[in-house]
């Protein structure tokens, strides 16, 4: 599976293009609300492998074609290829999903730009992503307990960044209700809402190009720091986000930066230094 | 009670409101190595003072407070470095969370809180703001992480829009009204000036309340933010318990049924 960084590789069942700094993950079945099928759950790892380690990506926006943003698994598709529905169910059932960037254990700030409707087990790509944004026709919904099946993982993810009360409600209303972006919005789900909804994909590129001009370094500490606080007690979170602050002392971006900002000048950042991880990246 | 003298803060008190006034307006009331010392024997001496209830912390100037003094770290030679232990080790004293006040904390905004700024918020009680405040962090605009305060943040108000500050760094503010919003912080004070007698009119209500249920409340609720639900609830109804046949119990019904304020006891100590 080793690729090299500047190796560029074909998807069938997404688009993966560089704008400048910015990494663009966009989903690309329009044609079935972008809805993941066999091909999709490899082609995610694969994508977000390719961001990750392209030294020219700073910062990944995620949207998708069509009307929808994400739809949540297949079905129609996956019933037919029995084996990648074994395969998918083995690691819902382990927790071992690869489909976002938190599952790919992706470092680099990562966007959500939610450009329609958002389904299911689409909720994965907004409660794992690091900012949300939405165009002004997006709506939420999480249609599991209307065919029978369980909301837990992406709507555990979402009740730890947002208010609790309407993801569980979202989770029982099923197809019967939805959250519309301005709600979404109040509810600090996401941060913005773009109208025009045509808009969207300038509006990501240009937060993602602010955010580019900060330390790569930085961000990606803090980005480890940040997200593995929700996994234990606010003092042991802290504990170990001071240290994360004390690891980067020293790093050549902390000159540069007060350095650029004294000269009226972008910094030159660093760039990243490859993470000794094994090569599937794992989040075990 | 007689404070000791203090060079970057102000510390008095108003009634049963103690204030600590973070006093070096001309740098943006920025931290330097003295003012996180003065920051741990301020709260330590607040939170003794018998005759204070709450305590408010806000600033002077146009900032309430901008982190770190990046001069001081530059000019000296020592940098960072000289923090390095104590970050390490997390052993650190300049907010009522780290020294353990078990008073109520307002934290009352009056102008631009960046940075390291943002450690008053995550540890304070009750944060309400002047309309013109302003919130942005810096950190990674000038090669820095940002964990401890980011992460009590993202504890108490929704987490998105944490880490949108945490990653678009200086690059974007956040405003008092989207902070209000979020339920960063609970009031909005407009015009500003009014800042100071609104954060006062707070503290006096809240002084009105049993000191020892207040405390033991406080307890709990920072308490949970460390375990998980049912953990926290347990520990909680412990909490909870400790009260049962305080004095404060009994008074309190008893004014309420005579229309008067109730005679809370004194804090004793914990």
């Amino acid at each position: 599976m080793a690729r090299s960084a500047t190796q560029r590789v074909t998807y069938q069942t997404l688009d993966v293009e560089r704008r400048g700094r910015v990494g663009w993950l966009v989903f690309d079945r329009p044609e079935v609300g972008n809805a993941m099928d066999a091909t999709m759950f490899t082609e995610l790892e694969d994508a977000w492998r390719e961001l990750d380690r392209d030294p020219e990506v700073r910062v990944i926006v995620n949207t998708g074609n069509g009307p929808a943003f994400q739809t949540g698994l297949d079905v129609a598709q996956l019933s037919k290829d029995k084996e990648a529905l074994r395969e998918q169910s083995r690691r819902t059932r382990d927790a071992t999903l690869r489909l976002t960037a938190w599952h790919n254990e992706v470092w680099k700030p990562v966007i959500a730009a939610v450009n329609g409707t958002c389904a299911g087990g689409g909720l994965h790509f907004v409660a794992d992503a690091d900012v949300v944004i939405a165009s002004s026709n997006a709506v939420f919904v999480d249609p599991h307990v209307s065919l029978g099946q369980v909301s837990a993982y992406e709507t555990i993810g979402l009740i730890r960044k947002s208010p609790m009360e309407p993801i569980v409600r979202m989770a029982l209303a099923g197809v019967h209700e939805h959250i519309d972006a301005s709600r979404a919005r109040q509810l600090g789900i996401l941060s913005q809402v773009v109208d025009p909804p045509e808009r969207l994909r300038d509006e990501a590129q240009l937060l993602a190009e602010k955010i580019a001009r900060n330390s790569p370094a930085a961000m990606r500490v803090t980005k480890q720091a940040l997200w593995g606080a929700l996994d234990v007690g606010l003092t042991d979170a802290c504990r170990a986000g001071a240290r994360a602050v004390a690891s980067l002392w020293g790093h050549p971006d902390q000159e540069e930066g007060p350095r650029a900002f004294a000269h009226k000048r972008e910094p030159e950042w660093q760039p990243l230094e490859p993470l000794d991880v094994d090569d599937e990246g794992a989040r075990a | 009670m007689i404070y000791p003298e203090f060079e970057s803060l102000k510390v008095e008190r108003r009634g049963p409101v103690g204030w600590l006034i973070n006093n070096r307006p001309e740098r943006l009331n920025a931290m330097s190595a003295g003012m996180r010392d003065e920051f741990a024997l301020a709260w330590t001496e607040l939170d003794r003072d018998p005759d204070v209830g709450v305590i408010v912390h806000t600033g002077e100037g146009r900032a309430f407070q901008t982190g770190v003094d990046v001069t001081e770290i530059a000019s000296d030679g020592v940098g960072m470095e000289r923090y390095r232990r104590s970050l390490e080790d997390f052993d650190l004293h300049f907010t009522s969370w780290h020294q353990q006040v078990w008073k109520p904390v307002i934290t009352a905004v009056n102008g631009v809180c960046a940075g390291g700024g943002f450690h008053w918020i995550a540890d304070a009680d009750i944060v309400i703001a002047a309309s013109d405040a302003e919130f942005f962090d810096p950190h990674v605009s000038i090669g820095q992480v940002v964990a401890i305060e980011a992460i009590g943040l993202l504890r108490k108000m929704p987490v998105e829009a944490v880490m949108r500050m945490a990653f678009v760094g200086r690059h974007e503010r956040l405003s008092a009204h989207r902070a209000y919003e979020l339920g960063m912080i609970s009031q909005v004070v407009d015009p500003p000036e009014q800042l100071r007698e609104e954060a006062q009119a707070l503290g006096e209500k809240i002084a009105r309340n049993s000191p020892a249920a207040m405390r033991a409340t406080k307890r709990a609720l920072w308490g949970a933010l460390e375990l998980g639900l049912t953990d926290a609830c347990r520990a909680g109804a412990g909490e909870l318990v400790s009260m049962w046949g305080h004095p404060d119990q009994e008074e309190g019904p008893r004014a309420f049924a005579e229309k008067r304020e109730p005679q809370w006891r004194a804090l004793t100590e914990p």
